[in-house]
């Protein structure tokens, strides 16, 4: 009986009736409950981070972080009395859900500023929604692409282009003129080949070949055969965990035996879960979180850093990553400014060009120029040795 | 209510909702449909109008996919491929070459249409889960394609895509984006409901029920298949170019096989095959999702994720097990229990075809190209074997135009072999078949058919889910010439509506009309036989091929198909039956043709066959009861 | 050369047996009712994850991994019975989306338990080895002894017993199953149960250097069909070989093309072999169309 649709017509309306309420114009442009509300109420701080899929290792740690310190702010009374509303939203590590969770941020929780995403493509996707809206954005990626020219978006994760540098100057000192580099094929991985032949050229390097894995990669079988039969003296390993610990494994198991660098992409335990024993002797440029212990008694950051091992481990029960220290750097950040100036999105755009912060990551600057804020003193090198870095070089 | 309100042509009675479905309950339910979605925006809070805004985009896939699984049958599970082409496609030309929306979006579409065709050309030949499993990997194909192409921005995609600009309004805000949405929803709605019924609507449910009598009705299976593929992707295209308007970012995972899921999700709960259950479907499962994210992580501490696959998972299921027919099943069964609706208005039975039994009714049309006495068919060195076996052997025979033809044999003689490699069902090993001086033996049925030859058979090929009339219009298909497009456009009703009067009048040059609203299934074996005969005849064929059409008959109907097919012959029509009433076919029959394990061993005028001593040797040898009883028989009548 | 080469030849026979023995579970499926499993894929991630569990709670390796094999097969019997059994007319359309419901249930059942990442089995007791340059890793022996040890069990049991070769026939003469003993139930359970058993026991050997993750099966439950599809879906011996076959193809186009491209081999072949070929590659052309 196909006839009569104004039954299926029904069940629709009744959906939509319930769950219509109030009338208002908001969802066609108009401001009517907006900006009353804005310097009164809670503040609203949103995050999309990749809480689950390939960048749930970054993401998880992120998402405790902020959810802790939501929690600490609240306890202490928020800001000038007003709490913070912390909206979390999982972008599944892909670039729509980031889009979506953003829109859906501005749009419908009317948030203040947004922290977010965890890696560099979701972050990409989510820069050009927050300048149209003008809302405040700080990722917690590396790519400098996600704050280029950019008014409204922040970062807190080191630059890539000086992790690129701290390699190659150590490259450079043990000797090496021929890399191979292995890296993630999303966001992350973008960019890096270029840098390193601009880079190395003026140190003498050349980069003999490149491969690239997916994040959800498992097996590095082809990448590393190609590897172990280039010329390269070294090799660098440009990804996130679980896969940049895979592809170490496999780098191991397969008996290529050249010098492994890594990103800063993998300063967390999941490396060494991945990659096991296969870890030993792998050189990192990182955050000094992981080398908290061996740092020099006067170092700025060692307060900070030590406060917040303690502050995680105590909640969670385990340590906190460098991933987790991003979060951390961009909610004070963020904190601080609004704490400053308010929730006016222009004002506390121009407050956070000015921020500074000695966090975990490092020690930020940010300027109108630079919406990164840290310089090549945020890293130090690390090399792995039995599940934990050891400190190389300050 | 709303059912029923059809005008009813002058002479003839209303066939209710049944087979012939109204314009005015669409148009009432696009009427509310449109109100709900201009009131929305003023109404529901920004997180509901998110879900609504979602709804309607994925409701554009969801129509095509119903298109697919619930008309032609076919599981596609890469619809998100297609809807990620669209996607693609738009977004490029938007953010790369600056294209206007529209063109650039006109052209998103064609290319998911020309990407489905390609793919489809081979692929719908094939049946059931391959298609499926074909399209899964065909999803992957999609994905890891825009993953590794420079032009699709490799794993971030392709960003910054503005919103449009309609009148100089921009599209800025979800109230107007809905309203921007809505329109095509409402059109592509229409578009396919108007095909549902069409004559290749109609033709693709016959093609479900029973695809061998569909394609010897003149159906082209493979094309019509294809076509509804093609336009399956076509709503998913548009449904991706909305949604690359409404996201501004197009990544890899709008081609990830999670959102196929989805969008069949939303088709199966809606109801396999009913249009406006793939939108309710769309909305239901947007507010499941979005309802299953809220609550999963309540009731499971610390779980995040895709936890609304739990819901989609449970759903599919149950839905499958306990409602096969999803909303639309729940949704027809509650009418039918409320005390005004569901039964269908009391139709007045004799109103029409209460004529008396003693007038002889009017013969259907007989279309005949060739003089009679032609030979109208002509088969040679017809041969098929299967493996060693050797079904049929080198079987040569010509039959006249106008003539009625009796081919005879022992069970198991190859007569239905003979049959299907005459009807194009079955390939012969070697030999042809040359039907008005064609060559149809090797191709399908449907090209046997076109050419004017139809058959019924020996297995009873019901078109189950429609009722008798709806059985014999199918037959009209060879005469109709309305396509996908025109039936979409909903330009043939006066085609359908005279097609329609027709198939009442063959019924009852049968006296079945007081059955014509009955569901097929309902009706006695003898009169579904009898149903097809009528099916076969509303073809207007040169040439009738009968399997058994005899058998399960009651004395009088016997009488009744005697009498027909003696003056359907008399009109000028070419009939070759096979029959075990061999009484029958001595009385019936200008010509006998006697088939003997494959072999042709007799050939003539009933006398003579007769009397042909192979003949009673062959039935001797079979099987002794029988053969004597059919010598009996042989000796009655001489 | 010729030591990458070969590299990579290893790199594709261990992640083929893999695909082979979801091959198998395919195919015992199919053979008697005319399903295609969607969920196959997910037997062998539920089983790695489980057996990873399991472990890491302290249960020795073997024993982890034989509990989470058994449950597997148990959970692939309560699909038969629960769901698959219910449904008294199968058509493609529905089988399909029921397993499909199946496939989508267990994924989020893994999500739920175990939540997002992927997580890895201990590797199995063994050494590496190399030789000429080749490395071979031990998980990798496991891999491929699995296939040869289960996968070979059940061509054997299928070939030689009389339950399996019923087992065989069920599909096209359910009376000549009845002759030897088993009821369409029993037959239907045993499929099952098999599919469940190899694809758990595929899902443990390769946890520990592909990892389980609880979105990983559908991807390796398309290659295993791939592989059924090139043994024309009723061979197990044509549907190993081209199993292996897919393994290596997509280890050379990882390696020799680009890595990314290697599951879009995977379904290039499928396309091809079911436009092409689709009675598979080894067996004659015979009717598979209706």
């Amino acid at each position: 009986m196909k006839k009569s649709r104004l039954r299926f017509i029904a069940p629709i309306a009744v959906v939509t009736a319930l769950a219509l309420a109030g009338c208002s114009t908001s969802n066609l442009g108009g401001t009517a409950d907006a900006d009353p509300a804005a310097e009164a109420g809670p503040i609203k701080i949103g995050a999309v981070l990749d809480v689950t899929g390939v960048g749930a290792s970054l993401g998880v740690p992120e998402q405790n972080t902020l959810t802790m310190l939501a929690k600490q702010l609240n306890a202490d009374g928020g800001i000038d009395g007003r709490d913070v509303e912390l909206t979390i939203v999982d972008n599944q590590s892909t670039e729509d859900g980031a889009a979506k969770a953003t829109s859906k941020l501005i749009e419908s929780d009317k948030v203040d500023l947004i922290i977010g995403a965890s890696r560099t493509g979701p972050s990409l996707a989510m820069r050009p929604i927050a300048e149209a809206a003008k809302v405040p954005m700080i990722s917690v990626a590396a790519n400098i692409a996600i704050v280029e020219g950019s008014q409204w978006v922040f970062k807190t994760a080191q630059n890539d282009v000086v992790v690129i540098e701290r390699i190659l100057d150590d490259a450079k000192a043990k000797g090496y003129t021929k890399l191979a580099l292995v890296r993630d094929a999303t966001g992350f991985g973008e960019g890096v080949a270029d840098y390193i032949t601009k880079l190395g050229a003026e140190r003498g390097i050349t980069l003999v070949m490149t491969e690239a894995f997916e994040p959800s990669a498992t097996d590095f079988t082809p990448q590393m055969t190609n590897v172990r039969g280039s010329d390269a003296d070294a090799v660098i390993i440009w990804g996130i965990n679980p896969s940049a610990g895979l592809a170490q494994k496999a780098y191991v198991q397969l008996g290529v035996n050249k010098p492994v660098y890594h990103s800063h992409g993998i300063s967390n335990q999941a490396f060494f879960d991945a990659a096991g024993d296969a870890a030993n002797g792998v050189i990192a440029p990182m955050g000094r979180l992981l080398v908290a212990d061996q740092l020099a008694a006067d170092n700025p950051q060692s307060t900070v850093i030590d406060q917040f091992k303690a502050d995680y481990s105590k909640a969670y029960s385990e340590q906190p990553s460098g991933f987790a220290g991003h979060a951390f750097d961009a909610w004070h950040i963020a904190v601080n400014a609004i704490d400053a100036v308010g929730t006016d999105p222009e004002a506390l755009r121009t407050e956070l060009e000015t921020a500074k912060w000695t966090g975990i990551s490092g020690v930020f600057k940010m300027t109108a120029k630079n919406h990164s804020g840290l310089d090549a003193s945020a890293l130090i090198l690390a090399e792995a040795e039995d599940g934990r870095w050891n400190l190389l070089k300050d | 209510m709303t059912h029923a309100t059809t005008p009813v042509p002058a002479g003839m009675r209303s066939p209710g909702a049944r087979f012939w479905m109204n314009n005015k309950s669409m148009l009432i339910g696009c009427g509310v449909l449109v109100v709900l979605m201009i009131v929305v925006p003023f109404t529901a809070s920004s997180s509901v109008m998110n879900i609504v805004v979602f709804a309607m985009i994925f409701a554009l896939p969801a129509i095509g996919l119903n298109l697919l699984m619930g008309l032609a049958g076919q599981v596609s599970l890469g619809q998100a491929a297609f809807f990620a082409i669209g996607a693609y496609t738009h977004a490029i030309l938007l953010t790369k070459l600056d294209l206007p929306g529209p063109v650039a979006a006109t052209i998103g579409v064609l290319a998911a249409m020309l990407v489905a065709l390609l793919v489809g050309l081979p692929l719908m030949r094939l049946r059931g889960h391959y298609l499926a499993l074909a399209t899964l990997g065909l999803g992957f194909i999609v994905m890891i394609g825009v993953r590794e192409w420079d032009v699709t921005g490799r794993t971030t995609g392709i960003y910054g895509i503005s919103r449009p600009t309609v009148f100089g309004i921009p599209i800025d805000n979800n109230g107007f984006f809905l309203w921007f949405v809505t329109p095509f929803v409402v059109i592509g709605l229409i578009l396919a409901l108007n095909l549902t019924r069409s004559r290749a609507g109609r033709a693709l449910s016959a093609v479900n029920d029973s695809e061998l009598a569909a394609e010897s009705l003149g159906v082209n299976t493979y094309a019509l298949r294809l076509k509804v593929f093609v336009l399956s992707a076509g709503f998913a295209g548009l449904g991706g170019v909305f949604y690359a308007y409404q996201v501004a970012i197009v990544s890899p995972s709008t081609s990830e096989f999670h959102l196929s899921v989805s969008i069949l999700l939303m088709v199966v709960i809606g109801g396999l095959g009913s249009v406006w259950g793939a939108v309710a479907g769309a909305f239901l499962v947007q507010f499941l999702g979005e309802g299953m994210r809220d609550i999963i992580p309540a009731i499971f501490p610390g779980a995040t994720g895709e936890v609304q696959l739990l819901g989609y998972g449970i759903v599919l299921i149950l839905v499958i097990l306990l409602l096969p027919g999803g909303l639309f099943q729940a949704a027809t069964t509650l009418w039918q229990k409320l005390p005004f609706g569901g039964k269908r208005p009391p139709v007045d039975a004799h109103a029409h075809a209460a004529e008396d039994d003693t007038t002889i009714p009017q013969l259907p049309a007989v279309s005949t190209p060739v003089a009679a006495g032609e030979p109208i068919l002509v088969i040679s060195g017809l041969t098929k074997r299967y493996g060693g076996v050797v079904a049929v052997n080198d079987v040569s025979l010509s039959v006249p135009a106008g003539s009625i033809l009796g081919l005879i044999g022992p069970n198991g003689a190859g007569k239905t072999t003979c049959f299907n490699m005459i009807s194009g069902a079955l390939t012969p090993t070697s030999g042809t078949v040359t039907f008005l001086g064609q060559v149809i033996s090797g191709r399908k049925p449907h090209v046997a058919a076109a050419h004017g030859l139809t058959r019924t058979f020996q297995n009873l090929q019901v078109f189950t889910s429609t009722d008798v009339v709806g059985n014999v219009y199918m037959g009209r298909y060879r005469k109709g010439s309305a396509g996908v497009l025109r039936g979409m456009l909903g330009l043939q009703s006066s085609e359908q509506s005279a097609h329609r009067a027709a198939s009442y009048e063959i019924l009852a040059s049968m006296r079945l009309t007081d059955a014509a609203d009955d569901s097929a299934s309902d009706l006695s074996f003898g009169k579904q036989r009898i149903m097809e005969v009528c099916r076969a005849l509303a073809a207007e064929p040169a040439l009738l091929l009968l399997d058994e059409p005899m058998a399960g008959l009651s004395g009088a109907e016997r009488d009744v198909m005697a009498e027909l097919l003696r003056r359907l012959r008399a009109a000028g029509l070419t009939i070759v039956l096979v029959e075990h009433d061999v009484a029958q076919v001595m009385s019936l029959a200008d010509h006998v043709a006697v088939l003997d394990d494959g072999v042709l061993i007799a050939h003539g005028d009933p006398e003579s066959v007769r009397n042909d001593p192979a003949v009673v040797v062959a039935y001797l040898g079979t099987d002794l009861d029988e053969a004597e009883a059919e010598l009996i028989e042989l000796e009655e009548h001489a | 050369m010729l030591t990458d080469f070969l590299q990579l030849t290893v790199a594709g026979l261990s992640q083929g047996s893999v695909y082979a023995l979801l091959a198998v579970g395919l195919i015992a499926v199919y053979t008697v009712r005319h399903v295609i499993n969607i969920a196959q894929g997910e037997f062998a991630m539920l089983a790695g994850l489980g057996s990873a569990w399991l472990v890491a709670a302290g249960m020795p390796l073997f024993l982890g991994v034989l509990v989470a094999i058994l449950t597997v097969t148990l959970v692939a019997i309560a699909m038969e019975r629960l769901i698959i059994a219910r449904v008294k007319k199968l058509t493609p359309l529905t089988s399909i989306i029921l397993t499909l419901g199946v496939s989508t249930l267990l994924q989020a059942i893994m999500l739920l338990a175990w939540g997002p990442e992927a997580k890895g089995v201990p590797l199995f007791p063994g050494t590496n080895i190399l030789i000429g340059g080749v490395s071979i890793r031990s998980q990798e022996f496991w891999m491929i002894g699995a296939l040869v040890v289960v996968g070979g069990g059940i061509v054997l049991f299928y070939e030689k017993s009389r339950w399996g070769k019923a087992l065989r026939a069920c599909a096209e003469q359910p009376v000549a199953a009845r002759i030897v003993g088993i009821s369409p139930v029993a037959a239907s359970v045993l499929a099952f149960a098999i599919a469940g058993f190899v694809g758990a026991v595929a899902g443990v050997v390769a946890s520990p250097i592909y990892l389980s993750l609880w979105s990983g099966g559908v991807l390796l439950g398309l290659k295993g069909f791939v592989a059924a599809v090139l043994g024309g879906f009723v061979s197990f011996r044509a549907a190993i070989v081209g199993a292996l076959l897919l393994g290596m193809i997509e280890a050379y186009v990882a390696g020799y093309v680009a890595s990314g491209l290697r599951d879009g081999a995977a379904f290039l072949i499928l396309i091809l072999v079911l436009v092409v070929r689709p009675q598979g590659l080894v067996l004659k052309p015979t009717a598979v169309r209706v």
